[in-house]
Formats: structure tokens, sequence, C-alpha cells
């Protein structure tokens, strides 16, 4: 099923080719030609296309984009589309390159979803240190309402859409779909418990989709070019591509899109050019802060969501973070985790007590403290706990890079 | 909390700021971030004015501030440097950095330089990991750092304005 | 409408109700589901995660807190790798709360204790090391209470219980993850609006926010516990109290009909005054202007020669007696039958008169029943309520909080007030009308809901009567008129009258800044029409709601501490009712109508009234026109008063006698949504003190007229048999509760009233009214607007509520509220002394600058008896009910 067209751009096609801030080179280059042929079609047939596409959510989770569309749509009344670009994943960066880059694919992305599912109105919600993404989308928005790409009739259609920037102020919790809505009703960013999902209830009680900027950057292609031709690059389960972020101690730290399915090899050595300064693979960091630390066996596992859950891993949000063998585990593990202490909203027990308990331990076992065993033993119990009772995903995470950490951090110990 | 009271131009400042959402429900993120703009900090009486105004409740405000790592209560120095420490940074060296900034300016982390011109902080990952390690000093982004080439940024800062 | 279901649990088969939160069937079926964060009168958090449960062939846990009961479930609740996770959910919440045990307030009633208990994390177990931030600083800063974030568990409950059961948002949460903790913003608990009513002390789990006034005191294994009525104001709330000794430690608010466990500062923390050292323990008898102790017989038999005396030569009506509002229906009805039997007088009243007179005859008038037609909960079901001249939040603070929760529901709140008061900021619409311009804001609304044929044309015309004459009143009121009256603009008036008439079920809510004025009888009448006109009356939470002040003026009212009425409103010009009680009694009652209170004080300052018994009220500071009432007090030949303190009236008596108070006695209290409740013995009398009716007995006694009660229950017998209204509120019924009219053993009680449009007259009438100014308008002299009225932390004369420390913590003495432009055209900072001075008096206080009150107007708590208002009020008298105008007198201020 893996294609070999490395070069496979769909997201990124226009990312450093055309200027990001001109609408004219943007439609040159067939820019919201997509839309054009969505407006043309009923709106329930683009949720179909999106559907057999296979598109499948690329904020981490995978759920597939269609049916997610599928459950809002036939509801009426005011509706959502929120686009969710406070990236925050340790690692990650690719939201960043599309807005910067070629902002017009975004809110071509978002003006057929808010057409397909039903909305008249879309947020970008963008982390607040992204100060270029903010002000390049910003004026993209303007260039589209301009051209009448954002208006009460959208190319002269029935269909009235207008779409507005929000700022994220500070809290990698905002990227769970739930707690960026309450953020965006001027809440502490505590995430809900679900059900109600936001498809049925979300922003101000209404239906709301809430989708990741490159999922959306991967609609224009889809709708233009159709579902087969989508289908055609990636694997069955994981059609198209995926930006992928490679960084650590790589030689060519940078971001790929690569069809689903490349391996952490192809990435690595024949993207990245292989580890900075020769030195031998250890491990690499793949799916952002919680996602497993991955070595030499796992280096040609094609990478995709199935493949990797299947493996015990996650793909993520696309991070490869690559560490050599210089690099020890604990560190990084000990950086993971005051990540998610800082980052817990603190509203669930496991998630508020765990992480800090974690991060604590491991400190313990560090300096000796605590035996390494019997830390990591308490260690595992807590985060098991977490992973089963937490609220949101955010405290269910530390359980993967610890275990999967593990091995290694025993390896070092011997050394030592 | 410093109780310093705002100069009146500051309230009516802020009361101008207010007024652009007069009417809007669901803008406290926007409207506290517009008020860290002007300010650099959310000063107590916007809080008071706020909750006023648009009959949010108090503690409802600072909830919401002390939720969010932007908000700050006190305020900072001219240049905020952000230094990284998200994991590729980290991994790429981004303690030195840090080391290094603090022994340029002499300056804890979350604290502001006697001179008011800086204030250091370490936050989780920037979104610049291909440029590990990364520094934003406001809204400019330093990459590929090492210590002494820090100290250099830093130095131009200073130089920049001492002229 | 419950319709249960078949739920497996653990593969056992129950049955639950579908559609109700998980957790809370679960655990009424016998499953003991562990849980913190739950708290059933609250939206669910989840945040605690034990109460998870796994749903058959689902990999995934959920919160049985978060989850409706539904069909087809099938669930793990107690396996072994659940348990598991709960154990180390538990440990984990352990390591990051302050366990204390041995010194912590809430040991023996934590819930977190309990569960470590039972899942039996002792200190060997505890795998995890504390994360405890140490460097986390308690909040003391409340005068009540005391906030630790090292053991807060962060579950939401309190935050919960302030925002949604008392809807004062006044903490949040606060920062994030482990730094997650409760907040009540800057200034701290201290410098917030938080007024004290412990909600969110009742609903932490742990011992993370503790009552300070219980603090060190006793555990809670040591303390005993006693549920009875508040004795503060009309409410009736039930309350736990819990004791040591002769000491009360703390109260909790009991799930009861009255106030589902609600409270209010003064119900939670205000009860010290009951051993305070000035409590009087002896009789008095006054000799050469001092006291001097004396026995119980001495002053007895004194006080009965002396009125013998004066009846035999004066007549009987030279005697009177003022019953009170603060003690049992038993005593009110004792009292009154003593003054009717063996005074032979019917000179009976009490401070009714100065708060609901006006309600009592005009809705007698209108309705046939002068009472809150509906119940104290009921608000939350009404989609609009229209509040004029009640302060809720502050005179019936629990009342209050039905009123906020029936706004979030989606109710339109619309208030008529001069001053802002705190439900102002809620309301859809504040009608703020020119002081005692109440029956043109009325009228007008009645105007615009007529013509634009908004009234309810069926019900006019099935149930009342006189609605041609009214309607050629009310046409003389449009809006532009009244907006000038008043000084509202059209359009509110518009919208108050139109959400007022379309609403499906409509409440009014009324008080004192209806009655309290010479226009005080129409006022009521007036909202009477209106509840008529648009058809809002005898349905639930559809009505006309006076709310009555003190904790039993409903029940003195109904007992007929009254001049005209025996109990039960039979009244003393009917010659079948006089005989009757003739009869019961073995009397010979008059016939004539006696002397309400302010009458009495007049007549004693003609020297017509001569011997005054007065039980448990203080005329020397509710009355108005204090200087007067203190020259009448001391022109009479012999004032008995009996109290649990040395009141500012007792100075003045010639006996003082030593009662209980109401935490030392038992009987029944109705409240204001006449719903008759028990009063128990909470501790045990002070020596020396007597019950207020074993004291009326044993005078009744010594005159020659014998009372044989063995204790209260056999007054309240005697009573059920005399008053067909409380047939039914028998000793063994009245601890359910019930609402009057409950004529017998087998009758439910009446929830609300008028039920149909079946008004207890019969057909209601409509009274055709017309305004009339106040007695006193501002001028050249006394150039502002006075009005008067009570504070949430005190109440009334201040006897009891300012002998407590907590709620003298939150406003030790009196003030004069001022708006800012006054105090700057006269030079006023906030704080000084100013005078204020009427054509009655004049008193110095200190001065409050605030947005609550409009220019031209101020106002002045009546509490304080060293800032005593009441001696600059107008006891101008409403001509029918004879209520004097407290609410409106004309004022001058000046700096001193």
């Amino acid at each position: 099923m893996n294609t070999s067209d490395k070069k496979a751009r769909i997201v990124l096609e226009n990312a450093g080719r055309i200027d990001p801030l001109s609408i004219k080179e943007y439609m040159n280059s067939g820019g919201y030609e997509a839309l054009k042929k969505a407006l043309s079609m009923q709106s329930s047939a683009v949720v179909d296309e999106v559907k057999r596409s296979g598109l499948r959510g690329r904020g981490g989770a995978g759920f597939p984009t269609g049916l997610k569309w599928s459950f809002t749509a036939p509801l009426q009344g005011q509706k959502y589309i929120l686009c969710n670009a406070d990236e925050g994943e340790p690692g990650t960066f690719k939201d960043r390159l599309v807005m910067e880059g070629d902002p017009h694919k975004l809110i071509e992305g978002m003006i057929i979803a808010g057409y397909a599912i039903g909305a008249s109105e879309g947020f970008i919600y963008i982390r607040g240190e992204y100060y270029a993404s903010i002000e390049k989308i910003e004026k993209a928005i303007a260039a589209a309402e301009a051209e009448g790409l954002l208006c009460e009739k959208v190319l002269g259609k029935e269909f009235a859409f207008k779409l507005s920037v929000r700022k994220g102020a500070g809290a990698y919790v905002c990227g769970e779909e739930t707690a960026l809505i309450e953020s965006m009703e001027g809440k502490r960013g505590n995430p809900r418990v679900k059900p109600p999902f936001p498809g049925v209830s979300g922003l101000w009680g209404r239906p709301t989709v809430v989708n990741n900027v490159e999922t959306l950057a991967n609609i224009p292609y889809i709708i233009k070019n159709g579902a087969d031709a989508f289908r055609k690059i990636g694997t069955e389960k994981s059609p198209g591509t995926k930006v992928f972020l490679l960084s650590g101690k790589v030689k060519e730290p940078k971001a790929i899109e690569a069809p689903m399915g490349t391996t952490l090899r192809q990435l690595i050595y024949d993207l990245g050019g292989g580890l900075a300064g020769g030195i031998k693979f250890k491990c690499a960091l793949v799916g952002g802060a919680a996602g497993a630390f991955l070595g030499e066996d796992m280096l040609d596992v094609p990478m995709d969501y199935d493949n990797l859950l299947a493996k015990g891993a996650v793909l993520g949000s696309g991070v490869v973070m690559v560490l050599s063998e210089k690099e020890e585990v604990m560190p990084v593990l000990k950086n993971l985790m005051e990540f998610f202490v800082h980052e817990s909203c603190g509203q669930c027990a496991p998630c508020r007590t765990g992480n800090k308990m974690i991060l604590d331990l491991l400190g313990r076992i560090e300096a000796g403290k605590i035996a390494a065993e019997k830390g990591f033993e308490m260690i595992l119990k807590a985060a098991s706990t977490m992973k089963e009772t937490s609220l949101c995903a955010l405290g269910q995470s530390p359980i993967l890079p610890i275990s999967s950490a593990l091995k290694y951090y025993s390896r070092e110990l011997t050394i030592k | 909390m410093t109780d310093v009271k705002t100069p009146a131009a500051d309230i009516k400042a802020i009361n101008s700021i207010l007024d652009a959402y007069s009417g809007k429900t669901g803008i406290l993120i926007p409207l506290l971030q517009d008020i860290q703009e002007k300010f650099n900090y959310i000063p107590r009486e916007a809080v008071e004015l706020i909750s006023e105004k648009f009959h949010i409740p108090y503690t409802k405000i600072t909830g919401v501030i002390t939720f969010y790592a932007q908000f700050r209560t006190e305020p900072v120095g001219k240049y905020i440097i952000r230094t990284c420490m998200g994991t590729a940074c980290f991994v790429n060296g981004g303690e030195n950095i840090l080391d290094a900034i603090r022994e340029a300016l002499n300056v804890e982390i979350g604290a502001t330089t006697g001179d008011g011109l800086f204030t250091l902080e370490k936050v989780a990952c920037l979104g610049c990991c291909s440029l590990a390690p990364v520094v934003m000093i406001n809204d400019e982004v330093f990459g590929n750092l090492t210590p002494q080439k820090i100290k250099t940024v830093i130095e131009n800062f200073k130089k920049r304005e001492s002229k | 409408m419950s319709e249960r279901i078949k739920v497996i649990v653990d593969g056992k088969e129950v049955m639950l109700e579908k559609d109700a939160n998980l957790l809370s069937e679960l655990r009424k079926a016998g499953y003991d589901v562990p849980g913190l964060c739950y708290y059933e009168k609250v939206s669910h958090t989840g945040s605690c995660r034990l109460c998870v449960f796994r749903r058959k062939g689902s990999a995934k846990l959920e919160t049985s807190c978060t989850v409706a009961v539904c069909e087809n479930m099938d669930i793990e609740l107690f396996t072994a790798d659940i348990e598991e996770h709960r154990k180390n959910l538990l440990q984990l919440i352990l390591a990051s709360h302050k366990h204390d045990c041995m010194t912590c307030e809430k040991s023996g009633a934590c819930e977190l204790e309990a569960l470590a208990y039972r899942y039996g994390l002792d200190l060997d177990s505890e795998i995890f090391p504390s994360i405890v931030d140490k460097t986390l600083k308690k909040d003391k800063s409340s005068p009540v209470l005391c906030y630790d974030p090292q053991k807060c568990i962060a579950c939401y409950r309190c935050v919960k219980a302030c925002d949604e059961i008392q809807e004062k948002h006044i903490i949040d949460m606060d920062g994030r993850s482990f730094h997650t903790v409760v907040s009540a913003g800057y200034n701290e608990w201290g410098g917030s609006d938080c007024d004290g009513c412990g909600e969110c002390l009742q609903a932490c789990p742990v011992g993370a926010i503790t009552s300070k006034t219980a603090a060190g005191k006793g555990r809670h294994w040591e303390l005993g516990s006693v549920i009875t009525t508040c004795e503060y104001c009309g409410v009736g709330c039930q309350l736990k109290i819990y004791t040591k000794g002769d000491e009360i430690i703390k109260v909790e608010g009991v799930d009861a009909p009255a106030n589902r466990g609600r409270l209010c500062v003064k119900g939670r923390f205000g009860h010290d005054y009951i051993r305070s050292p000035e409590r009087i323990t002896k009789p008095l008898i006054k000799e050469n202007g001092a006291f001097r102790e004396a026995s119980w017989d001495e002053a007895l038999d004194l006080a009965a020669k002396k009125f013998m005396d004066i009846k035999e030569k004066n007549g009987a009506n030279a005697l009177g007696g003022l019953a009170s509002a603060r003690c049992t229906n038993e005593e009110n009805y004792i009292f009154q039958k003593f003054i009717r039997s063996v005074f032979g007088t019917n000179n009976v009243d009490h401070c009714a008169r100065l708060c609901h007179a006006s309600t009592v005859a005009g809705l007698a008038i209108t309705f046939g029943s002068g009472a809150m037609t509906n119940t104290n909960t009921g608000f939350e079901d009404s989609d609009c309520i229209f509040i004029i001249g009640s302060n809720t939040t502050e005179t019936h603070p629990v009342i209050s909080t039905f009123v906020k929760n029936a706004v979030r529901k989606g109710a339109v709140l619309i208030v008529a007030d001069p001053r802002r008061i705190d439900l102002a900021r809620r309301a859809k619409v504040h009608l703020q009308q020119r002081n005692g311009s109440d029956v043109a804001l009325v009228n007008g609304l009645m105007h615009i809901i007529y013509k634009e044929n908004l009234h309810n044309k069926e019900f006019i015309e099935a149930h009342t009567e006189g609605f041609k004459e009214f309607a050629e009143v009310i046409e003389k009121y449009t809006p532009e008129k009244v907006s000038k009256l008043t000084g509202i603009s059209e359009e509110k008036l518009y919208f108050a009258a139109r959400a007022y008439a379309k609403a499906k079920n409509a409440s009014i809510i009324f008080s004192m800044g209806i009655t309290q004025h010479t226009t005080g009888v129409d006022n009521v009448m007036s909202l009477a029409n209106l509840a008529m006109i648009a058809g809002q009356i005898g349905r639930h939470a559809t009505g006309v709601n006076p709310l009555r002040g003190q904790n039993n003026v409903q029940g003195a009212c109904d007992m007929g501490a009254l001049p005209n009425v025996y109990s039960g409103y039979q009244k003393v010009v009917d010659a079948p009712v006089k005989e009757k009680f003739e009869k019961a009694w073995n009397a010979k009652m008059d016939d004539k109508v006696g002397l309400t209170v302010v009458e009495m004080m007049n007549a004693a300052g003609e020297g017509k009234l001569k011997g005054l018994y007065i039980m448990g009220e203080n005329p020397m500071v509710s009355d108005p026109n204090l200087h007067h009432v203190e020259e009448s007090l001391k022109k009479l030949e012999l004032l008995v008063v009996q109290d649990i303190f040395l009141t500012e009236t007792a100075k003045l008596a010639h006996i003082v006698l030593p009662v209980t108070a109401t935490l030392e006695k038992d009987g029944t209290f109705t409240n204001t949504e006449r719903r008759v409740q028990v009063i128990r013995k909470v501790l045990e009398p002070l020596d020396g003190t007597r019950n207020d009716w074993e004291i009326v007995a044993d005078l009744a006694g010594r005159m020659g007229y014998k009372m044989g009660y063995g204790n209260v229950w056999d007054i309240l017998k005697e009573i059920n048999a005399l008053t067909p209204i409380y047939g039914g509120m028998t000793p063994e019924r009245v601890p359910s509760g019930l609402h009057w009219p409950c004529p017998n053993a087998e009758h439910p009680g009446t929830p609300f009233l008028h039920k149909d449009g079946n008004f207890s007259k019969g057909k209601g009438t409509f009274k055709p009214i017309e305004f009339k100014e106040p007695a006193e308008l501002p001028d050249g002299k006394y150039p502002y607007t006075l009005s008067t009225g009570r504070i949430l932390c005190h109440y009334h004369t201040g006897t009891m509520s300012r002998k407590v420390d907590a709620l003298n913590a939150y406003v030790k003495e009196g003030y004069v509220e001022i708006s800012a432009s006054d105090a700057a055209k006269l030079g006023i900072q906030n704080g000084a002394k100013v005078k204020v001075a009427s054509r009655r008096g004049e008193i110095i206080i200190t001065a409050k600058i605030t947005d609550r009150v409009v220019p031209g107007s101020v106002f002045i708590p009546f509490h304080f008896v060293e800032t005593a208002a009441n001696r600059l009020t107008n006891d101008a008298l409403d001509p029918i009910a004879k209520i004097p105008e407290f609410k409106v007198a004309a004022c001058n201020i000046e700096k001193v």
C-alpha cells in the first residue's frame, strides 16, 4: 500500500513556494478551486467525499474526520467550526508551517468544512506565542473577505461564513477540544466531561466541530482531486500524507511531509541525513510528549496510526525526536514530566497529583534516594491509574513515554 | 502582589479597551490579552473594572488569569526572554542557554533585571524545534543558539537600549 | 415520571431510575460507591475519579457521577482492578493532602479519612511520598472561615456550592496543575464580597474549609446534635446544631423543604448570644429608679397585684400586652389568651404591626387571606419574578438563593426598589422608583397590561369582582404620567409589564418596602390587583408573596396576637366566634377591637393605658419616633417585660422577668410560607430562667385564672381544637412541616393558596386605588428622603445578633448610606461622622458612600440602638393597618 512517492506534498504543497500573503498566487496555483467545487456540491456530498477519503484527524488521535463531520452535519441551528491551532506539543511545529507558509489553504479548508457541516462561523484558535502565524492568518482572512470568500454569500451562493482568530493564552491542555471550547467561552481551560461531545454540544452549547490545522489543510486536496486520489497516497487505513517533525540529534532537523507508512529509518536516514556527528542512534521519541521511545528494532515499522498502535506506540502529532547514544533518557523523561506537571489543568485528581508524583519520584531515583526498581514500580502504578482514570488525554499520556523509556534507562544504569 | 495604584490615565486606557468589547460575550481572554498588551501585565484595577462592566464575578477573572501561563499580574521588563525548554531544545542544550542568560543578566527565572529591561522566563516548546535550542525575545525568535551566541544577542539588545 | 429499569451491576440485577444520575442511584440501591467530588446539590465535576465503572465489553473506565442510568447497562463496579485503581487514586490524593488528622477539625466527619480507613490505607501501606506544597498559605482572613490549601483536594464542591446553590460567585479555582487551589481573589476571603453563609464549608468533604468559630472546641465525635428551626428570620431554615456540654459548637443546614440545607451567616454562625454574660437570670424589680433582684414569687405577685389594681381602678382597657414574633406559637397563643381572658381586653398586638399589618389587611380584603401564597423553594420554578420593596438577599437570604436559581434557569427577574440592591444587578430590569411611588408604578404596569390586551380575561371573569370600577382608575395611569410620578422610563415600564403578564408562572415578592408606608394597604392591594389582572395566582410558583420578617411573625399573627382576631383570624367582633372562645376559655371576652402597637403607645402617652405587659419585644428600638415611645413607656404605672436580655425596653420596666431563649425550649414556629415547624431544646435553660408560657400561666394563676398545661404540646392541642386552619397540625404531625390551612388530621396541608383562582374569600376583589404621596416629603429644611431597613448580618433590634462576635466582625455599628454626589456636595468623606436629623430627632452616624442609593436619598439600617434610625422615622400611620411609615421620612444631613 505504501507508495514510493516520498515527495508527496498536500499540506505543505505551497509552503515556501508561493508568497503566503498573496491570495492571487494561491489562486494561481489552484487555490480556492476546491471551495468552488464544494459549493457546487450538496453539503452532504462533501461530507461523504471526506468520509470516503479516509482522512483521519492529524491532531494525534486519528479519529476519522468525515465521520466526525457526519455527526454534526444533520443537526439544526447555529453550528461552529473551530480550528485547533494551539500547537504546544514539544517537538511539534507543523501547524505553524501551514499557517505561515500557506494560510489560505487552511482558510479554504475551513470554509469547506463550514459548508459541509452547516456552520456559519469559524474560529482559528492560534497559540498566543505564534505571532507570525496570527499575523499571516489575519491578513489572509482579510484578503479572503475582500475576495468575497468570507461573507454573507460565499462566492455568491446561499452560504454565509465568517472567520476570525482567537489567540491562545498559554495552556497546552487547550489543545484538548473541549478545553479549547471552554477557553473560547472565556473560562479556565478545563476539559469537559464527555459525553456530550462537542459535535452535539460544543461552543455555547451548540454543535461544534473541532479540527486540527493539518487535518483542515488536507480538505482542499481531497475535494479538488477526489477521495480516490487521496487514498492512493499513504496506507489503506491511514491514507494521505503526514507532516513528520524531525528534531533532536538528527543532522537535518526539519518538517517532512511524507506518505503515511514511511518508516522511521527512511525519515531519519534518507530524509533527515542520519544522526548529527554520525553518532549511533539510541532511540527516538515518536508522537510527542505523549509518545513512545522507539529503538532500532522499530526503525522499519511503517508509521501510521494502526501500525504504531499495534506496536504499543502512537503516531501522535508526527514528532520524531532523535536521541543518540550520547544522551541519557532520564533527563529527557524528567523534561517531559515537567511539561506534564506544568500543563495539567488540575481538574481531575489523577492528573493533578500523578504527574507531580511521577516527577518527584524521578527526582528521588536520580538522587539515589530511592532504588530505581522500586521507584519505577511506584511510577508505573501511578501512571497506569492515571491512564485508566484521567478525565482527558493529558493525564492518560505519561505511561507511554515512561514505560517505553524504561529499557533504555536500565541499560544506562548498567553502563554506569 | 504589589499594591500600586494605577494612575487615572491608565484607568482611562483600560476603559477604552473594555468599551471595544461592550455587549459581547465570551470575550474575557481576548480582553485580558489586549490589556496585557497595553500594560505588559494585568493591573488589579482592570480586574475590578471588567467584573463591574461585564458582570463577570471577580474570581472567575482571577481564576482565568492564574490558569493561563500568558497572563501576568506584575509588571515585567521591556524584553521578555522566553527560553525554550521543550524536549527538542532541552536535548540540544537548552539548559546551557538558560544558564548563559542567567549569568549574562544576573537574573533568576521569573524575575526582572534591576534596570527593568529583561524578564527571564522558562517555557515549554515554542514550536521552533528544527532550530533548537531556541530563545524568543518578545516576538523575535533566535535559533541554533550556543551560550556564546545568546550572550551576543543580549549584548546587542543592551547596546540598542543604551543608545 | 420516574421509570425504573434493569441495570446489571457486577452480574447482579438492580432496578434504577432511568435518566437519573448513576452514582446517586447506585448509592440509593445500597452500593457504597466511593466518591469525593460528587455533591448531589450541584452539577457534576468528575474530578476525583473514584466512582469509576466499566461497561461490559468496553475497555475504558467512566465515572458514574457523570453518567445517567440508561437501557442495557451492564457494568463492572467493584472488580479487583477497579478497586486497585481506586486505592491508587486515594493514595495519590492522600499524598497531595496534608493529613494532620490528629488535630484536624474535620476528623471524624472527613470523607477522605473515611475512605482511607475503608481501603485500609495506613502509613505503612502509603506507597507514595507526600507532594504537599508546604509553601501554600492558609487564608484566615474571613471572620468565620479558614481555608487551608494544603488540605484542599480540588474537588470543586465549594466553588460549585457558592456558584450554583447560593450563587454568590465568591470563590473559584486558582492556578493550575497541583497548584490548583481555591481562592477568593486578590483580596482573599476577608476582602471579598463573601457574606459568610458557609455553604462552601458545608460542601467541603475534607478539612480544607473549616469554621473558625468551632476551631478547637471539640472533636466531631464528642458533639451532640439537635435539629431545630432557626430563631432569626421568617424563612424557617432547619438547623442541625452541634453542641458540647453547654456550648454550641457548629451548625449545619438540614436538607428540609423550607431551606434545602441552605443557611445564611446568622443561621450558621449567629447563636453565640445564647451564653452571653448579659443574659438575665433573676427577676428584677425597680425600686427608686434602680433594679434589684427578686424571687419569682415576689416579682409575679407584685405584677399580678398591680395589674389587678389597674383593672379595678381604670377598667380592662387600661391594660394591654405586646406578644412576640420571636416566641413560639404556643407562647403567643397563651399570651393573647391571657390578655383576653385575664386582662379582659383585646389590647394585644405585636411587631407584625410594624412589618406586615398592611399585608394582612390588604390581602384579606382582596384575596381573603393575608399570607404568602406560595412556598420558599417554589420560586425556583417561576419564570418571572417581580420583587418590589424587598431586599431579599439581606432580609431573607435563603429565599433569595431560590430566586437566583430561577434566574439562572432563565426566569426574568424584575426588581423595583429605590436602592440598587444586590438582586438589581441580576435583574433584567431595575425599576428604581421614587420612594413611596409604588401605587403609581403598579397602576402603570396594569395600565400597560390592560391596554395591550395582556390581561387574563377568563380569570378576571371567572374568579374576580370589581374589575370595571378598577379599570376606570388604571386607565388614568398612562406610561407617560407614571414615568413622571415614579422616575422610571416608559421603556422599562413596558418591559416589566409585558414580561410579568406574558409569563407562564409569575411570582410577586414583596416585603417592607411595600408595607411600611402610610399607603401600605393600598400598596399591597395594588399588587393583589396586578396578580389578578394577569391571572398570576393560584398555581405552583405563581402568586403574591409577602416575605415575613421574624422567625415566627406568621405564627404570632396566626395565633391571634392581634387586637382584632383570635387565633386563625377569627374576628373578635363576630358574636359566634366570641361565644366559642368564651365557652372554651371560660371567661368573658370584649367584643370591641383593641388597640394596636402604636395606638397603645399613644394611649400610654395620653395616660389612658396604664399597664403594659411585654413578652419579648423591644419597641424602644423597633418602633418609629422613639422619643415619643420612650416618653409614653415612662408614663405607664406598670410595665412588665420578659426577655432574655435587659433590652432598651426592659430598662424602662418596673418588673423584668428572665426567660429561656429559643434554643432552650420546645414548641413550634410558623415560617413565612405558612409552614409549621418544630423547635427543639438544644441547650438546657440557664438557671433561674423560665419559659414564657409558664410565666404567663403562672401570672394568670396569681390573678385568679387557672391555666393547667403540662407542656407545650397540651397548648398545641388546644390550638388544634379552636383554630380551624391549624386543626390538623397536631403534635404528632408538626415534625413533617405542613402548610396551613390544614383543617384536620388527614389534610395534607396547603403549599399554595387560592388554587385555580378559588380565593379564600370566594371571588378575588379588585380595589381601585389612586396614588397618594407619602406623609412627609423632602422640603427646604429636610431635603433628603430617609429610608430604613435591615442588613444581612444583623437582626431586628440587634439584641441577639450584636452579641455575636462573628456577626460584629462583618458590621459592628450603624451607618448611613449616601450617594457620592450628595457626599461631595456636603463635603462628606467616606467613614466620616455626620448628623442626620428629622422633625422627630437626630443621630450622629458614620457615612458610607455608595451607589446603592440615588442622590437625594439616604438609607440607615435600624438595628443599632446607638444610631437608632427610629429616632428619625415618622410615626404617621396607614389608616387601615395602622402601620407606620418607616420607609419615607424627610431628613437633613450635616457634616460634624
